[in-house]
């Protein structure tokens, strides 16, 4: 009897495997050969995958809306918690010698094993999304898609800056990475633009290699609480999953919160503490996906580092549920005097 | 049962003289703690020492951990290894998440105790029938529970209102509950920052303000735990299972039915953790549980497997993770902290004439003084550490008289005993 049990769950377990197997290799786009013919790519997220409701869940946005345009099979996968780096260059091989080109990478962290594994297939075109080290070139075959997520973050800053009656803001990042020093660097810097000695509290969840940051509401709860407590008014959430945390600790607390990456305002899941949310930081990995998607298609591959930001609306700040209406002609100000340089956004802290 | 069944726990017991006295000295070391934390916070201005919110905090977070210890602790007590705890968390955080948005927050919980107790089982039936090493039986749970929540996750979840395929729609939240007028007369103690009498006030505050009763129930279960497995015949049967099973089997115990009924509890005990960390975080996500059963399962070892050390231990952590998320300026008063902690544990030691670790205390708490004292602040690539650092220094320097259950992770065969 107990046995039995044991066994079905196993079974369950089976099946479970299989099915998500299935998922990934049946995802083609149909037999009619466009123009350029069949793409077949591969595209491999980092912890999260589809369904993250943030990062990979763009990119994944970015990946249908060129299938819906071009001839296209693809298989997506995606890596687990805590893996090595071993296992992500498996998983960028194996995409590579299935006869996937081109190949997307989501996520810095595939920026050691993308590195080999491209110049052992010159052949097939790679991108990776959020990594490039300036003043290096990662070879012929390698597409950088980087965001100026410090230019959008400075808006927000400003946004908090406004907005804060305390003259007292938080940042809670996720995991202390270079990445998310770019969102406090722009966020400190675009607060202090307009209140020059406004306090900033900053907190990271996790330290790398504890990923764990980007996943966990209870810890972003407590870090707001902190902040609020020590009387912030306006915490920005640059921390993936653990956001909701800190949006419900403003929302009990009666103060505001920034989203980060995706509309936040907008999200399902967040409907409840929405009303706190007053704007998000938007990254439109989608866009830049779809681009290069577009490019390959169009054999216009361009390799080296293309930066999408607040010029071509590759960051923004979102403006739903009208909480910054009042602000938005100085936000505007704002973003004409970035994309015209006479406002430099530093990138680090 | 018979009397000669209740004798089999006895030799373990601790001589009931010093027993007696213990809740005497425990209070006048929480007095004693409390005026030296009172005295670093006056030293450091850190508030966030003892203020109500970092305490509030901590009790949060240390509930999930310590649930997960004392589901170590059955288990363990009866002889067998439960390195699954984090597995079962997970099962508990996907049950409440599964049935705690539709149903609300009760059934999700009694939801998540339920798949808990399955994984309890299957370690039970893999450990006890089958004779497999708990270890690997242990580790299979913890690999094999994230794969099927996240497959059933993408099945329940995806369409759901809100819902994501890797995160439950909003589960809402139990009620919380408050001693009436206590807050506020706490709250303005609090604010005055008078040496200990403010400490006293925040401490209290944070542990009867805005309280999820949740928290409540985990309080409840420890104090019946300590009895059942203390001071009933049961509680005597199922530890001398994990001490000397053949001896309890020749005195008509029936050994698998109480390791059955300590795992299966361990199992429960661990789903409810996971559970509760899901309905605080309003949400079921994947990977929520971070490492928390772990965590429990050292907090359990390093409180000699007792439920009032694992409580300790929980406690401890908990309000270390809480202060560094609240505020790094915390951490560095932390550091004065902690060495004037690891000096009177070096006191304590010595005069229990264990030279070795006296002097390692000393070094090491002579250490952070010194670092306190030449540095401004801590940095912020440490302060994460800090939880594991100060709970494993504390009670591995505190404890060094663990007893582990003497049959813990053998097989046990009825009739094959020599």
């Amino acid at each position: 009897m107990r046995r039995k049990r044991g066994g079905a769950l196993a079974a369950i377990a089976m099946a479970g495997v299989l099915a998500l197997a299935g998922c990934g290799a049946s995802d083609d786009g149909g037999d009619s050969g466009g123009a350029s013919g069949e793409l077949k790519i591969g595209l491999a997220y980092d912890i999260g995958g589809r369904g993250d409701q943030s990062f990979n869940d763009s990119a994944a946005r970015g990946l249908d809306k060129a299938k819906d345009e071009f001839s296209i099979e693809a298989t997506e996968l995606e890596a687990s918690q805590g893996e090595t780096d071993a296992q992500k260059e498996d998983r960028l091989r194996q995409l590579a010698e299935g006869g996937y080109n081109p190949i997307i990478a989501v996520g810095f962290a595939y920026a050691g094993p993308l590195g080999k594994v491209a110049t052992d297939f010159p052949e097939v075109k790679f991108a990776i999304v959020d990594d490039f080290t300036p003043g290096t070139d990662d070879g012929p075959n390698i597409a950088n898609l980087t965001f100026a997520e410090e230019q959008g973050s400075f808006l927000v800053g400003v946004a908090a800056a406004l907005k804060s009656k305390t003259d007292s803001v938080g940042f809670v990042g996720g995991v202390n990475t270079p990445l998310i020093q770019k969102f406090e660097a722009g966020y400190t810097a675009g607060v202090k633009a307009v209140t020059p000695d406004a306090t900033v509290q900053v907190k990271y969840l996790t330290q790398p290699p504890d990923y764990s940051g980007f996943n966990d509401p209870a810890k972003g709860e407590t870090a707001a609480n902190g902040m609020l407590d020590a009387d912030a008014d306006v915490i920005y959430a640059a921390a993936g999953g653990s956001g909701s945390g800190v949006f419900r600790a403003a929302k009990e607390k009666g103060a505001m919160g920034i989203g980060v990456d995706s509309d936040q305002y907008n999200l399902p899941s967040l409907n409840d503490v929405k009303d706190v949310i007053i704007t998000s930081m938007v990254k439109s990995v989608d866009l830049a996906v779809y681009d290069f998607i577009k490019s390959v298609d169009g054999d216009s591959f361009k390799a080296g580092n293309t930066v999408y930001d607040l010029s071509d609306g590759g960051v923004q700040y979102a403006t739903s549920g009208g909480k910054i209406e009042d602000i938005k002609p100085q936000l505007e100000e704002y973003k004409q005097k970035i994309i015209s340089g006479e406002i430099e956004v530093p990138s680090t802290t | 049962m018979t009397a000669s069944g209740l004798a089999v726990g006895v030799q373990d017991t601790v001589a009931p003289s010093r027993r007696r006295r213990s809740p005497m000295i425990y209070f006048a070391l929480a007095v004693a703690a409390l005026v030296v934390v009172s005295l670093v916070r006056v030293l450091t201005g850190a508030g966030n020492l003892t203020s109500s919110g970092t305490v509030a905090a901590a009790l949060t977070a240390a509930v999930p951990i310590a649930l997960a210890g004392l589901a170590g602790l059955w288990s363990e007590r009866a002889g067998v290894i439960n390195i699954g705890l984090e597995g079962m968390m997970v099962l508990g955080t996907f049950g409440a998440g599964l049935f705690g948005y539709q149903y609300g927050p009760w059934v999700g919980i009694v939801a998540g105790v339920a798949l808990g107790a399955v994984g309890g089982l299957i370690h039970a039936v893999a450990t006890v029938t089958f004779g497999v090493d708990h270890i690997i039986s242990g580790v299979a749970i913890t690999l094999a529970a994230p794969g099927l929540t996240l497959f059933l996750a993408k099945l329940y979840f995806t369409d759901a209102p809100g819902g994501g395929q890797k995160q439950s729609p909003p589960i809402e939240d139990v009620p919380h509950v408050s001693i009436p007028g206590l807050s506020t007369l706490l709250g303005d103690i609090e604010q005055l920052q008078w040496f200990f009498v403010s400490d006293l006030a925040g401490l209290l505050r944070g542990l009867t303000t805005d309280v999820s009763l949740l928290t409540v129930v985990a309080l409840v279960l420890f104090v019946a735990t300590a009895y059942a497995l203390w001071r009933t015949a049961f509680g005597l049967r199922l530890r001398s299972c994990g001490e000397a099973p053949f001896a309890a089997e020749s005195l008509g115990v029936n050994v698998y039915k109480y390791k059955y009924a300590a795992i299966t509890m361990s199992g429960a005990l661990a789903g409810l953790g996971g559970a509760i960390l899901a309905v605080a975080s309003s949400q079921f996500r994947d990977g929520q549980t971070g490492g928390r059963g772990y965590i429990g399962l050292a907090s359990m070892i390093f409180g000699n497997w007792r439920p009032g050390g694992v409580a300790a231990g929980a406690g401890l952590f908990g309000y270390t993770d809480a202060m560094q998320l609240r505020g790094e300026g915390a951490v560095h008063a932390l550091l004065l902290l902690l060495g004037i902690a690891l000096l009177v544990l070096a006191v304590v030691q010595l005069r229990g004439k264990r030279y070795a670790v006296a002097s390692v205390a000393t070094v090491i708490g002579v250490l952070f003084i010194v670092w306190f004292a030449l540095s401004d602040q801590v940095p912020p690539e440490l302060v994460s550490a800090a939880p594991y650092v100060v709970t494993l220094l504390v009670l591995s320097l505190a404890a060094q008289r663990l007893r582990v259950p003497k049959w813990i992770g053998r097989t046990y065969r009825r009739g094959e005993g020599g």
